[in-house]
């Protein structure tokens, strides 16, 4: 919301600096978002008188003045042409800094000096707006009554600021300048001024002109008036200041005076030309289905009944509330208006500003709840304005239907409640002088605060409202002065951390140490990501958004393997290498399609590497170090995942569960997201390993005998797996083994084709006795026969 | 036989004193020490001197070993300590060349601010909680007196996925969702990943929040000052302070918007701060009675207030992070700096 320094003096008498006033709106919650000063470029810039106009010496284009600018007279070469002795011209000196970025500095101009320029309109940011000419092409010529020597921003008036304001939603009585200028006088303590709402009318009754039917529940109020012998010409210069100011284009007297009363009181007005109203029959009803309006942004709109419009006796003229037909709008021909002043439901017009796409001033306006009691104001204002300007000539009267009344509430509130809601205690004077500033009758009865609140704070409820009015004046700053305690009087409470998020930050810890980086992903996807990925199960139903922004981040992805893939591919793009990352997520499960419940939403682990000499068996390890956090039992199989490599990859299964994955990326998958093969990716369920945080011990004590080693090397089949072997041996050793580990592999022409040596270290020991040569002989031949018996292997 | 020995001791003390390694030193020691040394051999030859020489000649011999002994080990003392000095002198590091193994990698700094908020209030007493990011409509917006059509609505852009069911766009809808089940007095944060529908430089269609809810019979705005001020001393250092702006959210009242002094400048006014030396940082209030009426609480008896705090803002303001895009492209080069 945009309002001006001399706009709300216009209601308050303010007595503080535009600045100070900022700071303080923003600290009772009137966000001033930004401060304009319109001289801020307008500074080093004097009127000033040309005295003399001489050829210049070397360059035919240019012209060498002698310019007088009250202290001095100074020397200005210009290329300037509409430049003549005796008239008056803006001056920009050095150090002048304008608005379109050029600064101003003493310099020669092939070879003459000039102690500055002369400004066009458009270099001091004005246009005719603010003076006539400024928007000519050339140099601003100015009036002979400007005194030479003056400051422009002074000669031209240009001394407003101005103030643009974040106004919360509840607030819509702060959408205008009056409004703003309430809370104005309730920070500086003042009382507003009384609003001209006077009006001479000459013309004959209301009612002799416009008949107005309201068809309709979702127009709370309609009033209209009558004005004849309209003027449609450009409006005076303060009113198409003001509405420069605040960034609206002035147009003509009419439409200027409908946008001057929003800005300033916060109504939408409307104005149609009468001439173009049959019997200026005005009906507010929902249209029918097939009606259709072209409207002044020339879009053509079909309506139906969830659309309100205002028609006449054959035709919709305006989409209520929202925008204006071409077919009744005032132009440069009208000679009468009918001036309409409504309001109207916010959802209704709401719908329809979203339904159509169409923002307007009004609609905006309408959308955060205009107060029934305010059409009367804004309309009178309007009339005030048009009487002003002398634009037309006004009826008696004015029509006005209204379905709802919007009175002052009492609202009842309690001095000890707001205090415990505050925390603090505030003086029951000091609630009732504040609440007084803000136009809330206040009276104290023992406990009681007895408000009488206004139609326009719709938002004040109950205690809390209250307690807010208070506070923002009162000043949250007091709380610092106390001195109080945290929690003084509140329950003790046990703070817990979520058992999963624990576990994750365990293996997060783990994988930082093991060089791994942590990344952030989005949880949306595209929806194909499932072929790049090879999934052909259930995860190919994603939950899909209805308004994605782009199609690649549209749907809520089902696996987490796409963001950590992608993120590799951005490392390697860049040259980065030795990649480790990983992520903590959730993928997101539909329960049915279309989905109708929420999804299930499963917390996962995911990590990948693209790293020279990292193979499976690393990922192996880190696997098994991760899981060795948890007291989960698990078994390996080959995985059944897609996207990894189908013989280098393992599936985590836990019962019935398969609780993760790991293994090398499918040559297919790491063509299609443009990564080498050897990259290695793993997922692991939290749900459910969470569940096995709390870890037991049983320790059995240290042998005090003597750990025989023996090392055996197997000539077997390669399909024979090293779990078969390893776990052969184990069971052949009985209850004297203490380990048994695989070493080495080897593989040559000279073992044949189809075979491996594996060489596997024993460790025998006893918990009651020093093993003899003839016992550990024993068990290895026994490990040997077994070994021979069960896989065929030979002793190497 | 004492002229031998006398002998022998010198010989002895002599060759000592050209013995240069350990090697030759041994070879000494046996020479004169060994079984069948110098020395010994004297000894052997103790039976042929005559009874009354004896204690003169065994006391002699004893001298001459224990000179010998003591001043063969004060050699091999010495020449153990040179021979340790030269391997220390032969054996050196560069200690400028690369280290080995596996480097440490990083926690993302969203987390690491998130760790940190988190553990600062469990330590203050708040539980954590976590909910669904698919959210209804009921509990994203009318729970927290968002009334459909309402002008607040506008404040958040939503992804919706059917009329009904959306991406949460904040994680306020936990508050109701745990007034629903949890019985006060309680204090939770709710960490987690929020959406909408937009996307700049400063704003990411996905993000992260805390929300923060304590409902007790007696907690007030007081309270909720005092606790935020704790909470950014200790995220940004002691010498922080907040301050309170009024500001409007549906599901608080009264509502207010928390700015610290700038952890850059100081409160001096800079970039980042736009000058002002403040950022804002949170929004945050006294829990609307509504929507404890709403999901069954007594708003007679039980009062409450609420925060959500933006993660990735805290993370960028922490970090000197420019642009807000930088955190989700997970590029190292920007991730290790941050080890």
């Amino acid at each position: 919301m945009k309002v001006t320094y001399n706009w709300l003096k216009e209601f308050v008498d303010i007595d503080i600096s535009a600045e100070e006033l900022a700071k303080r709106l923003t600290n009772a919650g009137m966000e001033v978002e930004e401060l304009v000063y319109q001289n801020e470029h307008l500074h080093h810039v004097v009127v000033g008188k040309i005295l003399k106009i001489d050829r210049h010496p070397q360059a035919d284009k240019l012209v060498v003045c002698q310019v007088d600018i009250g202290s001095e007279v100074t020397q200005i070469v210009t290329a300037a042409t509409n430049v003549f002795e005796g008239a008056l011209v803006p001056v920009s000196l050095a150090g002048a800094d304008l608005c379109n970025g050029i600064k101003i500095e003493k310099s020669k101009l092939r070879g003459v000096d000039s102690f500055g320029m002369f400004c066009s309109g458009e270099e001091l940011g004005i246009d005719d707006n603010y003076i006539e000419g400024a928007s000519v092409n050339g140099i601003l010529i100015l009036p002979e009554d400007f005194v030479v020597g003056t400051a422009i921003d002074k000669a031209l008036d240009l001394d407003d600021v101005i103030f643009d304001i974040g106004v919360t939603p509840n607030r819509s009585d702060c959408m205008s300048v009056i409004g703003i200028a309430r809370e104005v006088c309730a920070v500086l303590g003042k009382t507003m001024k009384e609003i001209d709402l006077s009006y001479k009318a000459n013309g004959d009754d209301v009612n002799n002109h416009v008949t107005v039917n309201v068809l309709t529940d979702n127009c709370h109020r309609y009033m209209a008036g009558y004005i004849r012998d309209v003027k449609i010409e450009r409006s005076p210069m303060w009113v198409r200041r003001r509405l420069n100011a605040v960034g609206i284009k002035p147009i003509n007297t009419l439409v200027d005076i409908t946008n001057y009363v929003l800005v300033e009181m916060g109504q939408p007005l409307h104005a149609f030309d009468g001439a173009l109203l049959v019997n200026n029959h005005i009906i507010v009803r929902q249209a029918e289905k097939g009606e259709r309006l072209e409207c002044l942004n020339h879009n053509e709109y079909s309506l139906d009944s969830e659309v309100m419009v205002i028609a006449d006796e054959e035709k919709p003229v305006v989409i209520a509330g929202v925008i204006g037909g071409t077919n009744s709008c005032i132009n440069e021909n009208t000679f009468c208006c009918v001036l309409e002043s409504a309001v109207f439901d916010l959802k209704s017009i709401r719908l329809t500003s979203k339904r159509y796409g169409v923002r307007t001033d009004s609609s905006a306006r309408y959308e955060k709840g205009v107060n029934v009691a305010s059409a009367e104001d804004g309309i009178k204002r309007a009339l005030h304005l048009v009487d002003k300007m002398g634009c037309g000539t006004i009826s008696k009267g004015l029509i006005d239907l209204k379905q709802k009344e919007n009175e002052t509430r009492r609202l009842e509130g309690s001095i000890n409640e707001i205090d415990k809601i505050l925390g603090i205690t505030v003086e029951p004077k000091i609630m009732k002088r504040i609440l007084d500033g803000l136009s809330i009758k206040t009276e104290i009865e023992g406990d009681k605060l007895i408000c009488e609140v206004p139609p326009y704070r719709e938002d004040i409820e109950n205690n809390n409202d209250l307690a807010e009015e208070i506070i923002r004046f009162y000043g949250y700053d007091k709380y610092d002065e106390l001195g109080l305690a945290l929690f003084a009087n509140a329950s003790v409470t046990e703070g817990r951390e979520l058992p999963r998020m624990s576990l994750e930050n365990k293996m997060k810890n783990v994988l930082v140490d093991n060089g791994f980086y942590e990344t952030l992903n989005f949880s949306l996807c595209p929806p194909d990501v499932c072929d790049k990925l090879l999934i052909n199960d259930l995860r190919k139903e994603h939950v899909t958004i209805t308004n994605p922004i782009s199609e690649d981040i549209s749907c809520l992805r089902t696996s987490m393997a796409h963001a950590l893939l992608v993120d590799l591919e951005t490392n390697l793009k860049v040259g980065n290498e030795d990649i480790r990352l990983f992520e903590i997520g959730r993928t997101y499960h539909p329960k049915e399609l279309p989905v109708r419940h929420l999804p299930i939403e499963k917390n996962r682990l995911s990590f990948l590497v693209n790293e020279k000499g990292f193979d499976f068996f690393h990922m192996k390890g880190l696997v098994e170090n991760l899981l060795l956090i948890t007291s989960v039992e698990y078994k390996l199989v080959r995985s059944k995942e897609n996207y990894l490599h189908p013989n280098i990859s393992a599936d985590i299964i836990c019962g019935e569960n398969t609780v993760g994955c790991f293994g090398k990326i499918h040559p297919q998958v790491a063509k299609n997201y443009d990564v080498d093969a050897d990259t290695y990716y793993g997922e692991l369920d939290m749900d459910y390993l969470s569940q096995y945080q709390e870890k037991g011990y049983c320790v059995k004590a240290v042998s005090k005998f003597p750990i025989v080693e023996r090392d055996i090397a197997v000539v077997v089949d390669e399909d024979k797996t090293c779990e078969e072997i390893l776990g052969a041996v184990k069971s052949a050793c009985g209850n004297l083994c203490y380990s048994v580990n695989l070493f080495d592999i080897y593989r040559s022409a000279t073992l044949g084709e189809g075979k491996k040596s594996m060489a596997i270290k024993i460790r025998l020991s006893s918990t009651d006795h020093t093993l003899k040569d003839d016992e550990v002989n024993g068990v290895i031949n026994k490990v040997l026969k077994a070994l021979q018996f069960r896989f065929g292997a030979v002793l190497r | 036989m004492k002229e031998q020995l006398l002998k022998i001791k010198e010989d002895a003390l002599k060759e000592l004193g050209g013995v240069k390694t350990l090697n030759e030193l041994n070879e000494l020691r046996v020479k004169y020490l060994g079984k069948a040394g110098e020395l010994t051999l004297i000894l052997r030859g103790m039976r042929d001197v005559a009874p009354e020489q004896r204690p003169i000649i065994g006391a002699l011999v004893n001298e001459v070993r224990e000179t010998l002994e003591s001043a063969i080990k004060e050699q091999n003392d010495k020449l153990e300590l040179e021979a340790l000095n030269a391997r220390l002198a032969s054996e050196r590091a560069d200690i400028t060349e690369p280290s080995k193994g596996s480097k440490r990698g990083a926690l993302h700094p969203v987390t690491r601010v998130l760790d940190k908020l988190i553990s600062s209030c469990v330590d203050m007493g708040f539980s954590v909680v976590q909910g669904p990011e698919v959210e209804t409509d009921y509990y994203n917006f009318e729970a927290m007196n968002i009334p459909k059509n309402h002008p607040a609505r506008d404040m958040q852009d939503s992804f919706y996925i059917t009329e009904n069911l959306l991406l949460r766009t904040h994680t306020s809808p936990m508050q109701a969702r745990e007034l629903e089940v949890r019985k006060p007095p309680f204090k939770i944060v709710v960490p987690g990943a929020t959406y909408r529908n937009d996307s700049d430089s400063t704003h990411s269609p996905v993000f992260h929040q805390m929300e923060g809810l304590v409902v007790d019979e007696h907690v007030s705005m007081a309270d909720l000052k005092i606790m935020l001020n704790e909470l950014m001393k200790r995220l940004f250092g002691e010498s922080t302070k907040t301050r309170f702006r009024p500001a409007f959210f549906p599901f608080t009242e009264p509502s207010i918007e928390l700015d610290v002094t700038c952890p850059t400048c100081h409160g001096e006014g800079c970039r980042i701060c736009k000058g002002t030396g403040w950022l804002e940082l949170l929004g945050a209030g006294v829990v609307n009675p509504k929507v404890l009426e709403m999901s069954g609480v007594d708003s007679k008896k039980y009062k409450g207030f609420a925060f959500g705090i933006g993660i990735e803002r805290l993370a960028m303001v922490l970090n000197g992070v420019p642009d807000l895009r930088t955190l989700f492209k997970n590029d190292i080069r920007f991730l290790n700096q941050m080890r």
